[in-house]
């Protein structure tokens, strides 16, 4: 081994394009109104967070392309309290699997941020373990989840010092929904990449095709579909119902996109089919700079003042 | 399924507007509109989502002013007056008419809909009779979710009572009367005046539109009350099962 530092891969590139607000639809009073208010409870965690980053695959047969953004939402800027969304992505030690998360803190828990993160990193740490031993299609998601709940339930009870605090008292706290999935770094022989999804509460995972007719394909059952009235009500880590969901396996074309996201964004995206799915759909073509990305996921659109996070995965090289 | 516009909290505001009610009374009540304009106007994340609708009744029920955005810029507040008996019957039929068509149209437009919240205040006993107004608030507020019979969009029911109000009857108005979503009721305090205690109630109302809408906002579980200790002077609450105001 020599003494030099190995460096990454680069390549030329266009300058940053220059990041301006986004609406879609009527943008509504707050978006230009509100002026955002720290949270003096948690002052050093950020109300956006992003990232972009290419996963090289073990072949110039492609690797994946990630962009990552969390903000937190109007209301809680209005309200001066903190992000409770997050993300977090990793790839297994092989080299083989991009793991990401996507986790939406319930908000009447006041520290439901502190699950979030904790449901993102390390559901992603053990995901990631678990894989060094199994496929992705026989993960154990009771364990990944029961071990991520005990974490939370140790954090918390450390944290706030509430060494005698039942799970319900723990889950009145801390609470988060959880989204996994498992995407091949490599696409096998027919071009494409398996995903395993598996998804606790109304955080949501999608394939978006801007070139076909239908670009938005939920991986789940769409939150209040059919429904007379709205209602908010979500499964969330510590509480994990008895009888999980069952996992999703869906496959990821080179042409495809896999989009994970909070109700923030899933909320307004409804089925897909209107002009947030549309505006996105354009958006997401190729993977934006991550600036913008963040910018697109902020969108202005009246009364959805929720905390927003998307990860979006793009297989590459895109299609020429 | 599309997308939605908006997602919108839509509240009531049903006003008794029998004689009785002439005079210091209704024009308190008048107050509580442009009081509660003034606070949305303060809070641009409830005024994107907040709907207000206001009905009168006495011998007949009318629609004030229709569901709307109080911010809209030519929106016209309109001045209620006195006028007659206080018929309970025809402001349950009314609102339960009123409710479906308004969330059956936002949802045509495809707003997403929050069950809709009814502060109803009366300052007398209802006049028609009993067995018809049960009926008609039977009809607004029942709805069984296993046989889905009934009123599916039924509002959350606040009653206000001042002055010569039936706390019974009105206790009675509290819908849901149980259950984790419990509804309460605001009586004026005796020795207050119906004015007064009318002033404190849109107060009250203020501050549950306010912290629902914040509730709501945050993914909670719907409409906040103010807690019993943090009343103006003048009124107190009382749940369904409560009995120390007999």
């Amino acid at each position: 081994m020599s003494g030099t530092v190995s460096g990454g891969r680069h390549a030329l590139r266009d300058p940053r394009p220059e990041v301006e607000p986004v609406a879609i639809g009527d943008p509504g009073r707050a978006a230009r109104a509100v002026i955002p208010q720290p949270d003096r409870r948690f002052p050093f965690r950020p109300a956006i967070v992003l990232d972009g980053v290419r996963i090289e695959g073990s072949s110039d047969a492609g690797g994946l392309e990630v962009r990552a953004a969390s903000r937190r939402g109007l209301s809680h800027q209005y309200y001066g309290t903190t992000r409770q969304d997050e993300f977090g992505f990793l790839v297994t030690q092989d080299r083989r699997w991009l793991v990401v998360s996507v986790a939406d803190g319930v908000s009447a828990g006041e520290y439901s941020h502190r699950a979030a993160e904790i449901v993102t990193r390390e559901g992603c740490t053990r995901i990631a373990g678990l894989l060094t031993g199994v496929a992705p299609a026989a993960l154990d998601w009771n364990a990944v989840l029961g071990e991520v709940s005990a974490v939370v339930v140790g954090q918390v009870r450390a944290e706030l010092d509430l060494p005698g605090a039942d799970l319900r008292q723990v889950a009145d706290r801390a609470a988060a929904t959880a989204l996994f999935a498992v995407v091949a770094v490599d696409p096998d022989d027919g071009g494409g990449r398996t995903v395993h999804v598996m998804s606790l509460g109304d955080t949501s995972a999608w394939l978006l095709h801007s070139e076909r007719e239908t670009r938005w394909t939920p991986l789940q059952a769409v939150k209040n579909a059919g429904a007379a009235v709205a209602s908010s009500a979500t499964a969330a880590v510590p509480l994990i119902p008895r009888e999980l969901p069952p996992p999703v396996a869906a496959r990821l074309d080179q042409d495809g996109v896999l989009v994970l996201m909070t109700d923030g964004v899933g909320d307004a995206l409804g089925g897909g089919t209107g002009e947030v799915g549309d505006h996105l759909a354009r958006a997401w073509q190729r993977p934006p700079d991550p600036l913008n990305f963040a910018a697109q996921v902020g969108f202005a659109r009246r009364s959805y003042d929720d905390d927003r996070t998307v990860v979006a995965v793009w297989p590459t090289p895109a299609p020429s | 399924m599309g997308e939605e516009k908006a997602k919108l909290l839509p509240f009531y505001l049903v006003i008794d507007v029998s004689w009785s009610m002439d005079g210091p009374s209704i024009d308190a009540a008048n107050d509580i509109v442009p009081s509660l304009l003034e606070a949305l106007e303060q809070n641009p994340i409830l005024s994107d989502k907040v709907r207000f609708g206001l009905v009168d009744f006495s011998d007949d029920a009318r629609v004030q002013l229709p569901l709307c955005d109080l911010l809209e810029p030519n929106l016209f507040v309109p001045t209620l007056s006195t006028r007659g008996g206080t018929s309970y019957g025809v402001a349950f039929r009314l609102l339960r008419k009123q409710v479906e068509l308004d969330v059956m149209q936002l949802k045509a437009d495809n707003y997403s809909v929050h069950r809709p919240v009814v502060f109803f205040l009366s300052d007398g006993a209802p006049t028609d009779e009993e067995h018809d107004w049960r009926s008609a608030f039977a009809e607004l507020t029942q709805y069984d979710r296993q046989s889905k019979v009934g009123f599916p969009m039924y509002p959350n029911v606040i009653p206000f009572g001042v002055d010569n109000a039936d706390p019974v009857i009105l206790q009675s108005l509290i819908h849901p009367a149980t259950g984790n979503k419990q509804m309460r009721m605001f009586l004026m305090d005796k020795g207050n005046t119906p004015a007064e205690a009318i002033k404190a109630m849109a107060e009250i109302l203020i501050s549950s539109v306010l912290s629902s809408g914040m509730s709501m906002a945050n993914g909670g579980p719907g409409v906040v009350l103010p807690d019993p200790g943090q009343l103006p002077a003048g009124v107190s609450s009382f749940t369904a099962d409560d009995e120390d105001f007999l």
